[in-house]
């Protein structure tokens, strides 16, 4: 404040001015919450549009452009593939444990690139939500379809893999219930970055942790060993079986390596925790929406 | 204290309300503050917490405000008296610390500062913008050649946004958020930016949004434009309104302030400005409700 401030007079006069409230609104209210998903309905185009573009323009800056959106993941499950198959053989009892490992490292990749773009996608468009008004869950919903979009070539690749290294499986049609797994597995991916994207606005010092979390998930997620070989304690196995993203990659290869039915089992608690993470994400996320890109 | 005049009842429905709006900000200072009201062990938690100095600013001291349909507002004052506050407030960039605002539609901010996505081209930036602020892709596609044609960009609008001169960007920003028709529009000093024709065009567009507007609001330092544009003009300083009037009373007693500024005059602008503040009269917003409200009250 300047020092020259100084004691302001008076006004004259106040005049009470009595006004018809039934035409305004609010600036920047929030609507209710099923006003709220008709609005983020009317934004689909937004949404779309919106990650569409920025899958295109992702890679731009590489020589190789889009052909990172495969090579991350093959170099990703060499490196695991030495250490963890080779190095310290934890392999053992797994069959076509090659298979195994590209199953679990491409699916879990999936989940953690998408739920960390969600989380972070309105601190990194914090300049499009100060410019324009529109419901903000658009920006986390637009980040995980960009991130579903980016996901296809990956799928390919890593179907293509299964059938081509040895021993190679055949393709057969259990492959079709990848499908809806897939999907569950994004429905869990949006709510959670829902649930983190506005913690983060809250407290930036989330998106520290962030990595870390994934990490310890990652190993929680039996991605490159079984869980029937290290944990004998039948309590903590349940717990652990409890885990959405193992229940994905379980039921995946179940489907295209093994050749047998998931078990009902599986895809009750990977739907249960798909559906109701994100409805308690949109929820969760609605309740915060005044606040976004504010300082 | 201030007399209390009869109420008086607005008819219709006013285009804008501010009902006691008021905002401060708590900002990082490198300034020594006086810790006086906090104990030793106070100060010692802040230190080990790594705690700066924060002051607080207060941007906006508590001002209602009632505009209606058709009035072209303008808003004058020094550097830092909270115009660009107020605007960020009535277009919602920026929620009061208490207090509301209340409009009849969506406020659209028409500046240099709506910010895009770098990584993107101009075009997919146009088509994106437009999206955010409700449009559909036909809507997009009829409105399309005409922004570009606007913005001037000609052949460029197929590069990536980050590769544009700040100039172009700022006028590429212009006419995008100029696509729209809106009831409520802000203008932030977005007529001084760019080359002369673009200027040209760029006034052109303004004043047939201004037609078509329900009210507009206008920050400027120039005032040959305040006075040409608008018909009614608040003047704020140090976050106070000081006056609210006509454009040439108001704009001609903030001239003879910053011309007695200028001059080193500091007492007798601070009486000019007194003045104009003794003979203020400050609005208090009484809201009718007949019938049924569209929001709740916080």
């Amino acid at each position: 404040m300047s020092p020259s401030k100084q004691k302001l007079a008076a006004p004259a006069a106040v005049q009470p001015l009595s006004v018809d409230m039934r035409e305004l609104t609010r600036v920047g209210a929030r609507p209710g919450f099923l006003d709220y998903l008709v609005q983020l309905w009317d934004f689909r185009q937004f949404i779309f549009y919106d990650a569409r573009a920025r899958v295109q323009s992702g890679t731009r800056r590489d020589r190789l452009g889009s052909a990172w959106l495969l090579l991350n993941p093959v170099f990703n499950g060499l490196t695991y593939y030495v250490i963890f198959g080779l190095l310290l053989n934890t392999s053992g009892g797994i069959d076509n444990f090659l298979g195994y490992l590209i199953v679990g490292l491409f699916l879990f990749q999936f989940s953690a690139g998408a739920i960390t773009a969600g989380a972070r996608s309105i601190g990194s468009n914090k300049s499009v939500v100060q410019a324009f008004s529109f419901p903000r869950a658009a920006l986390p919903i637009g980040a995980n379809l960009r991130e579903v979009l980016a996901a296809v070539p990956l799928v390919l690749a890593m179907l293509f893999l299964i059938v081509v290294l040895p021993p190679g499986e055949t393709i057969g049609p259990l492959w079709l219930l990848i499908f809806p797994a897939l999907v569950l597995q994004s429905l869990f991916n949006l709510g959670v970055g829902l649930i983190l994207a506005r913690v983060i606005s809250r407290f930036n010092d989330v998106t520290h942790l962030l990595p870390f979390a994934i990490r310890a998930w990652m190993y929680g997620s039996a991605v490159f060993y079984s869980y029937d070989r290290l944990i004998t304690h039948p309590v903590l196995l349940d717990l652990l079986e409890m885990n959405p993203l193992f229940n994905v990659i379980d039921i995946v290869r179940d489907c295209v390596l093994y050749d047998r039915l998931p078990e009902w089992q599986s895809w009750a608690n990977l739907a249960a925790f798909s559906l109701g993470s994100l409805l308690v994400g949109l929820f969760y996320f609605w309740q915060g929406e005044e606040k976004y890109g504010r300082n | 204290m201030a007399a209390t005049e009869e109420t008086v009842f607005v008819d219709g429905s006013p285009c804008v309300v501010l009902d006691a709006v008021r905002m401060s900000y708590t900002v990082p200072t490198t300034a020594h503050v006086p810790a006086a009201n906090m104990g030793l062990v106070g100060k010692a938690v802040r230190k080990l917490m790594g705690h700066q100095d924060n002051v607080r600013v207060d941007a906006l001291n508590e001002i209602s405000i009632v505009v209606e349909r058709g009035e072209s507002v303008g808003i004058i004052g020094r550097n830092g008296s909270g115009k660009s506050t107020m605007m960020k407030l009535i277009s919602g960039q920026e929620s009061p610390v208490s207090g509301a605002v209340y409009a009849s539609s969506t406020p659209i901010m028409l500046g240099v500062n709506a910010a895009l996505v770098p990584d993107l081209s101009g075009d997919q930036n146009i088509v994106l913008g437009c999206l955010a602020m409700g449009m559909d892709r036909a809507a997009i596609g009829e409105k399309f050649d005409s922004i570009v044609a606007l913005s001037g960009l000609a052949k460029a609008i197929h590069l990536p946004m980050k590769t544009y001169s700040s100039g172009m960007g700022s006028r590429l920003r212009f006419a995008i958020a100029a696509s729209v028709n809106p009831e409520i529009l802000l203008v932030d000093e977005a007529l001084n930016t760019g080359d002369a024709q673009f200027i040209d065009r760029s006034t052109a567009r303004m004043a047939e949004l201004r037609q078509n507007a329900g009210c507009v609001f206008i920050v400027s330092h120039s005032l040959q434009t305040i006075q040409d544009m608008c018909s009614r003009v608040f003047w704020l300083d140090y976050g106070d309104l000081i006056m609210d009037g006509a454009p040439l009373e108001t704009t001609a007693a903030y001239k003879s302030f910053t011309d007695h500024l200028a001059k080193g005059n500091k007492i007798s602008a601070a009486l000019i400005k007194d003045e104009a503040r003794a003979n203020l009269v400050a609005t208090q917003v009484l809201p009718r409700i007949s019938g049924r409200r569209k929001v709740d009250d916080r």
